[in-house]
């Protein structure tokens, strides 16, 4: 642990960073002053503030130059695989080839966010039809249309059933533009019935027997497809092999949640926890050193857990948060409000949960996929947002709504009521769009509100 | 006999009667499209219309829901908190390539059978099931000939009726009266200009505008909205029927209703500009509720792909607020294609 844990801004970062650098801190490939980014336009790091260690530098900057990373491996003769929708599962079998990266153009959808809309891709976006009543995952088309956000991939991969319109539908348009895509089917995971043989996925949903084999099926064409691109054959052992390196990023991350959730004192703030968290679904181009990244922020957290230091009061209100964020800014704010994340299910938790490895791989794999929180109910979710608050310890649940994204339109209502039927704790919905400059004094009100609401409980029912 | 509610065109009604249950597609209100789920933005119209439709129905004996469309999957969530009916989520896949996802929607139907015997159906035999599989087709075949006889709302509405009603209700052109009047109208109207329309499910109110056009100097000969034609299976294969019909039935749905949440949805476009040439159409209608992406979305890449002038109707579900606005952009459109 270097410096006492504080959360700065960008200008303070370049200081920090100085100082570092003099000290003879460690500087990875990728590494550098954080300011450096802005040149690629990436504008709203001058309004974020960042957790002040090395860890999260690294993390930072790791996350930031992934469009590099993906050029490289394009310039090294490897096969880039575009896996969109699935959010974690495809990109375990694609990093088990030698010569395969993969990355979710999905994750265009934080770039209007990043470049303060100034990249023209929703603009793009709004020609080819996809307006603003659209996810802002529509970014993607932009992406596809500009090709200077990533390298067009060789192969595209997306899932489609028990997925949202607006993706299946952005998709779609995606194809008609002349990029072929492999759909594979993701059924809606269902309870099975008295007569069929019941399988408890990882994480604990439950799904028949039945429903895992086709899936399996499926997942199995996606594996001769990256066979075929590739020219090398996946067998079990490969296959497993990715699936051990996968479990290491995810035990880091349990691990992880585990410290900045219940510690005493936030070790790890919110924005940092969720871009740790993004990091499980596709590597963010490069598993190994996913690896060492999540390794040096668990190290740090651990030392300010050791040291009961901190980045928040120690009293900050204990916040879960379900969907992730459009605007990065909104995760500083919570914070800014008074709060703390305890606990989260940023639409992936199937990409947190390990991967068994005592079951064939690609069954391992199926079972995995059908455990996607947006694979089944709403309902189910809520069960499973319910465990995490009474694990973690939560006293208000956040549901940040993802503008015109077609799940957010009725999920949030069944969430709030089974949250407030099974804990009677304060629930508030937000909608988050890409920058909430021009609304940011809404969406404070409404966080400091619910921060208000739990200290208000608090003074009630004092623990 | 009870009654088992849907809406999904891929929800097979013989199958439902083949069980000894009465099928009733249930076409919402607009009213309960403005009132359910009040203050709960993006909700789809059609999403609203059904869960009020569903939530105040006192006739049903289940409802059946599937997963074609994301806000109608999760509309199965409210369905199942809010309302004392006994709830199906029949899982329809978007993939149609493989012969697993055709299998899967046929154990889908097996599935749909035990919901069914459980809720007071009884197991059909091959022989009732074919039969009823005949009957609905013979009542289908004469809707689809009495296309050109009748009005474009009355064809839509026999249409409507025999989805809500089944093959009793369609009785077309039986009665003389009913000829003449319809033989009169195709001859009044040969010099309309022949449009389609294509989109999601209509609501009841909808209808008027089929009339809508015509006072316009227009007509509707190609209905491809969900509730129209292009909802209504393929024409059964009647060979062997008798040793598989529970296949057959599955074949003639899945493989025979083209829908915009197909991945690709590439035979939609086959399936629609068949149709197109066929009837001549100089326009389109393109109609879709405000928050229902998989129809937006398409809006693009219909006018990509079919080389017609294409006019964008949308709809917040509320009709009778939006018939100034509906009727004026149709005369407009109209106009220009005179």
């Amino acid at each position: 642990m270097s410096d006492a844990p504080k959360r700065i801004t960008l200008e303070q970062w370049d200081l920090q960073y100085e100082k570092l650098r003099v000290a003879g801190a460690f500087q990875p490939y990728y590494g550098g002053p954080l300011s450096r980014h802005l040149k690629d336009g990436d504008q709203r790091l001058l309004k974020l503030r960042y957790d002040n260690s090395a860890a999260a530098l690294r993390l930072w900057n790791f996350l930031l130059t992934e469009k590099n990373r993906l050029r490289e491996a394009r310039a090294e003769g490897k096969r880039i695989v575009g896996t969109m929708k699935d959010l974690g599962t495809v990109p375990v079998m694609a990093y088990s080839f030698d010569n395969v990266v993969a990355f979710y153009p999905d994750g265009a959808w934080w770039i209007p966010c990043v470049m303060e809309l100034s990249a023209g891709l929703l603009e793009i976006a709004d020609s080819l039809g996809i307006d603003e009543s659209f996810c802002p995952v529509r970014a993607m088309l932009g992406a596809f249309v500009t090709g200077a956000h990533f390298p067009l991939p060789d192969m595209l991969v997306c899932s489609v059933g028990a997925t949202c319109d607006d993706f299946s539908a952005i998709a779609q348009r995606l194809e008609g533009l002349g990029h072929p895509i492999l759909w594979w089917e993701m059924p809606h995971r269902r309870n099975p019935e008295p007569d069929e043989t019941a399988v408890t996925l990882p994480g604990g949903f439950s799904a028949p027997k039945r429903q895992v084999e086709f899936v399996q099926s499926e997942l199995e064409r996606v594996k001769t497809a990256l066979e075929e691109l590739t020219g090398e054959r996946l067998d079990a052992e490969k296959l497993s092999a990715g699936i051990k390196k996968a479990n290491q990023v995810r035990r880091c991350l349990s691990e992880l949640r585990h410290l900045a959730f219940t510690a005493q004192r936030c070790p790890v703030p919110a924005l940092e926890m969720l871009i740790a968290e993004m990091l499980a679904i596709h590597f963010c181009s490069d598993r190994r050193e996913t690896i060492a990244v999540l390794g040096e922020l668990l190290d740090e957290a651990k030392a300010r857990v050791q040291a009961s230091v901190g980045v928040l009061d120690v009293d900050a209100a204990r916040i879960f948060w379900v969907n992730p964020v459009a605007d990065l800014q909104v995760m500083n704010l919570l914070e800014d409000c008074g709060g703390r994340i305890c606990g989260t299910e940023y639409l992936f938790s199937h990409a947190l949960d390990e991967i068994p490895e005592d079951l064939p791989p690609l069954e391992a794999l199926a079972q995995m996929a059908l455990a996607d929180p947006m694979a089944g109910s709403s309902i189910d979710r809520a069960e499973r947002i319910c465990a995490d608050i009474k694990m973690y310890g939560a006293e208000a649940v956040l549901i940040s709504r993802i503008p015109g994204a077609s799940h957010c339109a009725l999920e949030g209502q069944v969430i709030a009521e089974i949250v407030q039927e099974k804990f009677d704790i304060p629930v508030v919905e937000i909608e988050v769009p890409p920058v909430t400059d021009s609304m940011r004094p809404t969406v404070r009100t409404r966080l400091e509100a619910l921060v208000e609401t739990v200290e208000a409980r608090r003074r009630v029912a004092p623990k | 006999m009870r009654t088992i509610v849907y809406t999904c065109p891929y929800v097979p009604a013989e199958w439902i009667a083949a069980h000894g249950l009465r099928p009733s597609r249930v076409m919402p209100d607009s009213v309960g499209s403005v009132f359910s789920l009040a203050g709960r933005e993006g909700v789809c119209p059609y999403v609203r219309g059904f869960i009020a439709e569903v939530t105040k129905n006192d006739r049903g004996g289940a409802v059946v829901v599937t997963t074609v469309c994301d806000q109608m999957r999760r509309a199965f969530d409210i369905v199942t908190r809010k309302c004392e009916l006994p709830a199906f989520l029949m899982n329809v896949p978007n993939t149609w390539q493989s012969a697993a996802v055709q299998e899967l929607y046929t154990d889908e139907l097996r599935r749909l059978g035990r919901f069914l015997i459980r809720h007071g159906g009884k197991s059909p035999s091959n022989d009732a099931l074919a039969a009823i599989m005949l009957e609905y087709d013979i009542a289908r075949t004469s809707i689809f000939a009495a296309r050109e006889r009748l009005s474009a709302r009355e064809y839509a509405e026999r249409i409507a009726a025999f989805g809500r009603d089944g093959p009793s209700s369609s009785c077309v052109l039986r009665d003389a009266s009913c000829v003449e009047r319809n033989t009169q109208y195709a001859i009044r109207n040969t010099r309309y200009v022949p449009l389609a329309i294509i989109g999601g499910p209509l609501m009841k109110q909808e209808f008027r505008i089929f009339d809508i056009v015509a006072e316009s100097g227009g007509r509707i000969v190609l209905d491809a909205t969900e509730t129209g034609e292009r909802g209504m299976c393929a024409p059964l294969d009647a060979e062997g029927l008798r040793e598989d019909p529970l296949s057959k039935l599955a074949r003639a749905y899945f493989g025979g209703i083209q829908d915009v949440s197909r991945r690709p949805d590439s035979e939609l476009y086959d399936w629609f500009e068949e149709k197109l040439t066929e009837r001549a159409v100089r326009g389109i209608i393109f109609r879709r509720y405000v928050w229902c992406d998989m129809w937006h979305a398409e809006l693009g890449r219909l006018k990509d792909l079919i080389d017609l002038p294409v006019l964008d109707i949308d709809t917040a579900g509320d009709f009778e607020s939006e018939e100034n606005r509906t009727a004026g952009r149709i005369g407009a459109f109209m106009e220009m294609l005179q």
